[in-house]
């Protein structure tokens, strides 16, 4: 079995949970506190999207607050499905954010619930919007039946 | 107060997906062998799931890369497979195997199908199943199960 990165589930559930909370309070404050906070939240998004997963400030949190509390965990999960989660964060975050600076405030609130949604799901019940949405990817861009080893997607 | 709206929307619509998900995860559909007498199911054989059929039914599962219950479930069929006489398993990498996944209409992993003594699949569940849907599927696909 190849080695791929790891994480440790329950820190992904606590991400999950923080940022579930920093998106309510996005949607909850007045401008300009919302933007700032969004704008956070877009920065944290995007450590966990295209930098290490573990420089994330909630990361962060939890490596150095509960972690330590709580011990090592029974079973370490594939890294992957977590930094595809921060990197569909992200996307959302970022256009909520454009959408609330440019005046497109309908769209900013859209686009920051789905983002809330995503994280809520993530920390409620552990669902995993990469997973779900992987197999789909790879039978809408794989036009040949079996692909080839090393071929691009 | 548009943002407690939002909010509000959200936390119900984040509720009833995960509601729905609940329901849905490994729930195996109704058919059994007393039902499915028609010819009109898809029926697998040992070149399709890359090894041979149990003697009284067998379990295949899909699986792939980006699946954090796929393992879960893999241990779930394995341990049930080690238990019940003549049940196998068997697994399926879904990337690549596209055109089975196409076939057999595939859009999540894990996907279970529980297959007939002939191959037949009998019925089929998506999400990790517990034991006890995996036994009560067998029970199904099992003329006489014990």
């Amino acid at each position: 079995m190849p080695l791929t990165p790891t994480v440790d589930p329950r820190g992904q559930r606590f991400i999950a949970a923080i940022t579930s909370v920093v998106l309510a309070v996005v949607l909850l404050v007045p401008s300009p506190a919302r933007e700032i906070v969004l704008a956070f939240q877009v920065a944290v998004f995007a450590t966990g999207a295209f930098g290490a997963l573990s420089a994330s400030p909630y990361a962060q949190l939890f490596a150095r607050l509960v972690r330590p509390r709580i011990g090592p965990p029974a079973e370490r999960e594939d890294a992957r499905p977590p930094r595809f989660a921060q990197v569909v964060g992200f996307t959302f975050a970022a256009i909520a954010l454009l959408g609330f600076v440019s005046g497109l405030t309908t769209l900013g609130l859209v686009a920051t619930g789905f983002a809330l949604a995503a994280a809520l799901l993530n920390a409620t019940t552990g669902f995993c919007l990469g997973c779900e949405l992987y197999l789909l990817i790879q039978r809408l861009t794989h036009r040949d039946a079996v692909p080839q080893k090393g071929s691009t997607p | 107060m548009t943002g407690v709206i939002a909010l509000l929307v959200t936390v119900f619509v984040t509720g009833a997906v995960a509601v729905v998900m609940r329901w849905k995860n490994g729930r195996f559909s109704r058919g059994g062998v007393e039902t499915n007498a028609d010819a009109t199911s898809e029926v697998l054989g040992a070149d399709d799931i890359g090894g041979v059929l149990g003697e009284r039914a067998t379990l295949v599962q899909f699986s792939s890369a980006f699946c954090a219950p796929c393992r879960a479930t893999r241990r779930i069929l394995t341990e049930t497979a080690d238990i019940v006489p003549g049940v196998v398993t068997h697994e399926i990498d879904a990337e690549s195997h596209l055109d089975l996944v196409r076939r057999l209409d595939v859009l999540r992993t894990p996907t279970v199908f529980v297959l007939d003594a002939s191959g037949a699949i009998v019925s089929r569940a998506s999400g990790a199943p517990t034991r006890d849907q995996v036994i009560a599927a067998l029970d199904r696909a099992i003329p006489e199960f014990s």
